[in-house]
């Protein structure tokens, strides 16, 4: 009798681990991690290691002297030398990716901003520049000016201290943002089927007729689902780094990087995992119950997936870090704890805020959904 | 002992989007229920008998009146009344992944029944009603007769005072049907208060102590068959029942 939430816990357990649609929803979604991980990293390759056969067809709408030939070959440009009429042509079939007409000492380079063609402008300009260097030292030369000390009259070295990889930071980042998304669609499905489903079902009717307050009742039903997204959410974390150690090794792109997660970070993943969980599966179960269907239910909770995924995902794109402020935003807070955490920036106070307010969530949304359920409108609306 | 005195319920009904008015389900109900007897509440769909039963089993709250079990209340004493209610609807509906045998292991765990003493009721439990052959069977597998054994069985498990039958017979066939009549004759010898809802005159005829006949939300007579059959001048409770109403439904 003392332990009817631990008994409600276990029914609502034992529910979502025999229902083949949550089993479903809670182990199907963090395979896609794995596959989102492979797939982002052979784009990057594709486009960092692109062959320079693919995008090096140029046109000069002009007469190229010996040494711009000779550049042009050095560096592997396939030139392709006709009257501006025939390469406006040759352009438009898309047999060269970009062409270079002349005006006196003025040249340019007409494309039209593709991705392919932004490949050939750099490596036009690229060209351009050696043949400037070549010219500039020949005018040198011919005033008995000693080019090189000209031409190198300051010298700029980089020194990489720390070797970072934006690829690597992307990736990780975008892994964490779908497990984020993972465990708010796993937890959607329980919420819905444990309040509305449990209505339609009739079955709820049965459960108020046990003796147990309808606080055991909530707080049983709202740890079934965390721990079902728990499960989600791990499950997609050991995914994500079993992905990131094979894809360190299977694309060049990642050479001399280290793209795991530290330990640090998995220890504060799996944290801030727990946190979520907890303040996903608080707010599906409060959204559902007022659901008079599983239906009204599951279009009331479909706007959740995207709002859990895109405040990070756009703050990741304009680099937005934490500030104890945005610690206590929900949905936010928990991708900008685990960017900054990824970035090495462990902030134990934005943490704090971050854990506090999310119990604070919590807090408001159990004593709501208790109410909910106190409610005869809710309980048997029709 | 159940006593129901002066029981009011009252909902907020939608008549449209805007217009919203308020309706009495259940208009000062009253009546005792005394350990060993069996009370029939009669009458047809939508007279009040659901949410009568509902508030009695702790599901709704009266709007006014007050119920007690042996003087103790729903506000006070929630859960010990709850502990020995075994509440049973035509709308009851159970768990469909569980087994039978897991079904009522939880019950047996939420009504804080030791674990020995569980296994041994189910045990009882399964031989009366011959649920041996599909104890391990899940829920859902399970036909109309079986599952409403498995209810009675959940009913059974904990040993309750009160029961609270529901319309609990209706669209059973005549054999699932009488396995729920031959259960609440059977508690009725052990001094089990049940009330007993349903549209069947007949059957309630066959087995209540005493009858109550709601219409619309009102008591319009009480006793026991015998009675009501002598002061309506009829040979049954049927008759009876169209005597009291005027001969005629009055359906909203």
């Amino acid at each position: 009798m003392k332990n009817n939430l631990f008994n409600i816990l276990k029914k609502e357990i034992r529910e979502v681990f025999r229902d083949k649609k949550s089993l479903a929803m809670m182990l199907i979604i963090p395979i896609f991690i794995p596959l989102l991980v492979i797939g982002m990293s052979a784009l990057f390759e594709s486009q960092m290691n692109k062959d320079v056969e693919e995008y090096n067809k140029i046109g000069f709408a002009y007469q190229m002297t010996d040494e711009e030939k000779s550049i042009a070959d050095q560096m592997n440009i396939d030139a392709v030398i006709e009257s501006e009429e025939e390469l406006v042509k040759k352009y438009d079939n898309g047999e060269i990716d970009l062409y270079v007409t002349k005006d006196e000492n003025k040249y340019i380079i007409n494309s039209d901003g593709s991705d392919n063609s932004s490949y050939s402008t750099a490596l036009v300009e690229s060209y351009f520049n050696v043949y400037k260097e070549y010219l500039q030292q020949t005018y040198l030369t011919e005033n008995n000016i000693d080019a090189n000390k000209v031409l190198d009259i300051i010298t700029v070295e980089e020194n990489v201290i720390e070797q970072d990889n934006f690829f690597a930071d992307y990736i990780k980042n975008y892994a964490f943002l779908f497990i984020i998304m993972a465990i708010t669609v796993s937890a959607t499905y329980p919420a819905t089927d444990t309040t509305a489903g449990e209505r339609e079902r009739g079955t709820l009717e049965t459960l108020l007729t046990f003796p147990i307050k309808s606080k055991d009742i909530i707080i049983g039903k709202f740890l079934g689902v965390t721990m079902s997204s728990v499960v989600t959410g791990i499950i997609s974390l050991v995914l994500a780094i079993i992905s990131l150690a094979f894809t360190q090794n299977m694309f060049t792109i990642y050479e001399g990087v280290d793209i795991m997660y530290s330990p640090i970070s998995i220890i504060f993943a799996v944290l801030v995992i727990i946190a979520y969980s907890f303040f996903i599966s608080g707010l599906c179960i409060a959204i559902a119950s007022t659901s008079k269907t599983f239906k009204e239910a599951q279009s009331a909770l479909t706007p959740l997936t995207f709002i859990s995924l895109f405040p990070g995902m756009i703050a990741f794109m304009i680099g937005v870090t934490t500030t104890p402020i945005l610690s206590i935003v929900p949905f936010l807070n928990f991708t900008l704890i685990f960017t900054d955490i990824n970035n090495g920036n462990i902030n134990i106070l934005n943490i704090l805020l971050m854990i506090i307010s999310t119990i604070i969530y919590i807090s408001v949304v159990l004593v709501y959904i208790i109410k909910q359920y106190k409610s005869e409108k809710v309980l048997f609306a029709k | 002992m159940i006593k129901v005195e002066h029981v009011t319920k009252k909902f907020i009904r939608y008549k449209n989007k805007k217009e919203k008015e308020e309706f009495c389900a259940d208009k000062d109900i009253s009546f005792e229920a005394k350990d060993g007897e069996i009370i029939g509440i009669l009458g047809p769909n939508g007279a009040g008998k659901t949410t009568l039963l509902r508030m009695i089993a702790g599901i709704l709250e009266p709007s006014e009146g007050k119920i007690t079990f042996d003087k103790l209340n729903y506000k006070e004493n929630e859960i010990e009344i709850k502990r020995n209610i075994a509440y049973l609807s035509g709308n009851t509906k159970l768990y469909d992944t569980l087994s039978c045998y897991e079904l009522l292991k939880m019950c047996c765990d939420i009504y804080g029944v030791s674990d020995l003493e569980c296994e041994k009721r189910i045990k009882e439990i399964s031989k009366v009603l011959n649920m041996d052959q599909f104890l391990y069977n899940k829920i859902e597998n399970l036909s109309t007769g079986q599952t409403q054994k498995v209810n009675i069985a959940r009913c059974l498990i904990h040993d309750p005072k009160y029961y609270i039958l529901d319309e609990a017979t209706t669209g059973l066939d005549i054999i699932s049907s009488q396995i729920i009549l031959d259960f609440i004759k059977k508690e009725k010898s052990k001094g089990k208060i049940i009330l007993y809802s349903t549209h069947y005159m007949e059957e309630a005829e066959n087995i209540c102590d005493k009858v109550i006949m709601i219409n619309k939300g009102e008591v319009i007579k009480s006793g026991t068959p015998n009675q009501i059959r002598e002061d309506t001048n009829t040979t049954n409770l049927r008759d009876a029942f169209f005597y009291m109403i005027g001969g005629a439904l009055d359906e909203e």
